[in-house]
């Protein structure tokens, strides 16, 4: 029973040791992986097309910004301009798709958080995880339609993992700061609603950048242009200026996991007093 | 070696209300401060408890019962002192805990194996004993938003068990379920406590403790009130509601559903009698009187009564209507009356309501429900449990062996 090799929890009023947090991050892993697999069987259970839509919902986005900012608004600009928004569409659907439910993660997964203890960063990185799978699908799909669209593939393509490397690892910390925020202020759901809008306009995804012109330097802040930057370097190849939006990009993450290491490891325990 | 288990020492938990609406905006504003108000949970608490022990954690409704488990299980963490845990800790708090109700019943006993610790391949292994102990085995393929409450509380039961573990906490989960699985459920406690494990439970059925736990620890307001033999703390704990329900303090409801409750009466003076003394403590077969003052705040005619006896987990035991036809007084504003019911006692021991309630002869209440009960207490007659008293005696052979004054067993004679 109780012998030398059990473990010993010892509660006191005090952050979690940055060594204990990441233990125990480590050591629910698999739970991690279970309640990602079953959100992602949940959220396809019972449609036909299954997983299918993870491409389908931005293929529809995507046809519908290309015709409306290439015949009507006529940016194109000299770009396989197709390719150019399906690559970054299928990018921040992802993006979207996993920070909307993920920065509630830890509020709705209540009744799972207020009987046992696991670390609650697990709750909003569910969804990161289980939208996984649909990002797998879109960057196939991807690197199918590319030759469709007059892409011809080349060596670049060997960029896009590492694009969405970049793109899961902003996320992740994004969701997580994110959810710990919404324990305190409920408001964070309808802001992240709200800032998800502006956003899409705000990233060069559905126009070129150089359309821009002096505004694009503000643009390179945004951390998502440089991940949609990585995006369109392993596509349609010709993006200028990459190199500033992408140390934006990376300085943003790394900022933003340093925070939510942080949040996590001082309020974690806290945070199932104000569920 | 050392075996202390758990440990609580000088343990408080503080619980921040915070004015949630305005929360946003007042943080935003360099002088407000969010608004809030303070509860203590639990004051300063040390608890220790040692490999193997059983105890019972009983006391009111927010004496702090839960948010020492809570605190036990990791979920939070103290506002003040420390807590130790030695061991993996199951924790077994109320239904369904993390059930994924579009999640079929076998993937749920994963997730939740794996909540409480356990490994895939050790819930593989186990996963045929949790399914046929809940008796799941034609539905665990269904989702568990098919299940019943009962079916629920069963696999979750099921699952916390299976998991080993080293201290089990248990939080009124017993009182769901039929009969035959409770008494399934106490099995299998028995059999973990045998093994060397221990066990928290609480529970406010007074039954369930005595049976399981030799020890028993009493809160009140978040500070531990007794800490001992458990038929003491009991005992402390009726004393401890007697004194509250004197005092106005418990808020008690009368199971008189989808009553209309208009008011216009008062009980302003309640008590139990025996042989003309006050008693908060009965024994089998004892004469009980219970007598109330009620005083009517409006006019009322032939109003009716509604006496009814209360066991501690809500359910009725007993109850008893005034003839609705007969009519017999009228009262005004300000008027008194003096009610009395004398009954006896066959009840099993246990913890009991008793509820007056006073009805217009149209049937609409006139006591709030918060104002309706007496708490008291009947010690079981020796030998015996359950729900009454039958005085029932058992005889072999023409002899009688269930009598506790000279308790010797019949001596078998060859037929």
């Amino acid at each position: 029973m109780a012998s030398s090799a059990a473990p010993v929890l010892v509660l006191e009023n005090e952050p979690e040791r940055l060594r204990d947090w990441a233990g125990a991050m480590w050591h629910f892993r698999h739970l991690l992986a279970m309640l990602s697999r079953a959100q992602f069987h949940v959220r396809y259970k019972r449609a036909s097309f299954g997983v299918a839509w993870a491409v389908g919902l931005p293929l529809i986005q995507a046809a519908v910004l290309t015709i409306v900012f290439e015949k009507l608004v006529r940016v194109s600009g000299g770009l396989h301009f197709g390719a150019y928004v399906l690559s970054g569409v299928l990018a921040w659907s992802y993006f979207s798709q996993t920070v909307a439910p993920g920065s509630t993660a830890i509020v709705e997964g209540s009744s799972l958080t207020d009987k046992v203890w696991f670390p609650r960063a697990i709750l909003p990185a569910t969804t990161v995880f289980a939208n996984l799978p649909g990002l797998a699908v879109s960057m196939a799909f991807l690197v199918v339609a590319l030759p469709v669209l007059g892409v011809p593939l080349g060596i670049r393509v060997l960029l896009l993992p590492l694009a969405c490397a970049l793109l899961i690892a902003f996320t992740l910390a994004l969701v997580e700061v994110l959810a710990a925020l919404h324990v305190y202020f409920r408001d964070v759901r309808f802001l992240v609603q709200a800032a998800l809008v502006v956003w899409f306009y705000v990233t060069p995804i559905a126009y070129p950048k150089a359309l821009l012109k002096g505004l694009a330097t503000w643009i390179d802040v945004n951390p998502l242009t440089g991940i949609v930057a990585l995006f369109h370097l392993a596509t349609v190849g010709n993006e200028a200026n990459w190199q500033r939006p992408l140390l934006f990009a990376l300085a943003w993450t790394a900022v933003l996991v340093i925070a939510a290491v942080e949040a996590h490891r001082r309020r974690d325990r806290l945070f199932v007093d104000l569920l | 070696m050392n075996d202390v288990v758990l440990s609580l020492e000088g343990v408080s938990k503080r619980y921040v209300k915070l004015d949630e609406k305005a929360m946003l905006l007042r943080s935003l504003l360099p002088f407000a401060r969010p608004a809030r108000s303070e509860l203590w949970a639990l004051r300063d608490v040390d608890l220790v408890v040692r490999q193997g022990e059983t105890v019972g954690l009983i006391g009111r409704n927010g004496a702090g019962k839960t948010t020492l488990l809570r605190l036990l299980a990791g979920v939070t963490r103290p506002s003040a002192g420390r807590v130790t845990v030695a061991g993996r800790i199951a924790p077994l708090i109320s239904v369904g805990v993390g059930f994924h109700p579009e999640m079929s019943g076998r993937e749920n006993v994963y997730v939740n194996g794996m909540l409480l610790g356990l490994s895939s391949k050790q819930i593989s292994e186990r996963l045929d004993d949790i399914v046929s102990f809940a008796e799941l085995e034609r539905f665990i393929d269904t989702p568990v938003k098919f299940y019943s409450s009962g079916m629920y509380m069963r696999l979750g039961f099921s699952v916390a068990i299976s998991a080993d573990p080293d201290v089990l906490l248990v939080d009124e989960v017993l009182a769901v379920g039929d009969l035959a699985f409770q008494l399934r459920c106490f099995d299998r406690m028995r059999q973990i406590q045998e093994r060397g494990a221990t066990i928290l439970l609480v529970s406010h059925s007074m039954q369930a403790i005595r049976n399981l736990c030799p020890r028993a620890v009493v809160l009140r307001e978040g500070r531990v009130e007794y800490d001992g033999e458990v038929s003491d703390a009991i005992g402390r704990h009726h004393e401890l509601m007697s004194a509250d329900v004197a005092a106005g303090a418990v808020r008690t409801a009368v199971d008189v559903e989808h009553a209309v409750v208009t008011g216009g009466a008062r009980i302003v003076d309640r008590r139990l009698l025996s042989g003309g003394h006050v008693v908060h403590h009965a024994t089998v077969d004892e004469t009980l009187t219970f007598e109330a003052r009620v005083t009517f705040d409006r006019s009322v005619d032939s109003p009716q009564l509604f006496f009814s006896v209360l066991r501690d987990d809500g359910r009725l035991a007993y109850s008893l209507f005034t003839e609705p036809e007969q009519r017999y007084q009228s009262y005004a504003a300000g008027d008194v009356a003096d009610v009395r019911v004398r009954f006896n006692c066959r009840l099993g021991g246990g913890t009991y309501k008793l509820v007056l309630q006073v009805l217009t002869s149209d049937g609409r209440q006139m006591l709030e429900p918060d104002d309706a009960g007496l708490l008291f207490f009947v010690a079981p007659a020796p030998g015996s449990a359950g729900l009454t008293h039958l005085g029932a005696e058992i005889t072999v052979d023409g002899q009688a062996v269930s009598d506790y004054g000279e308790f010797t067993l019949g001596r078998r004679q060859a037929p």
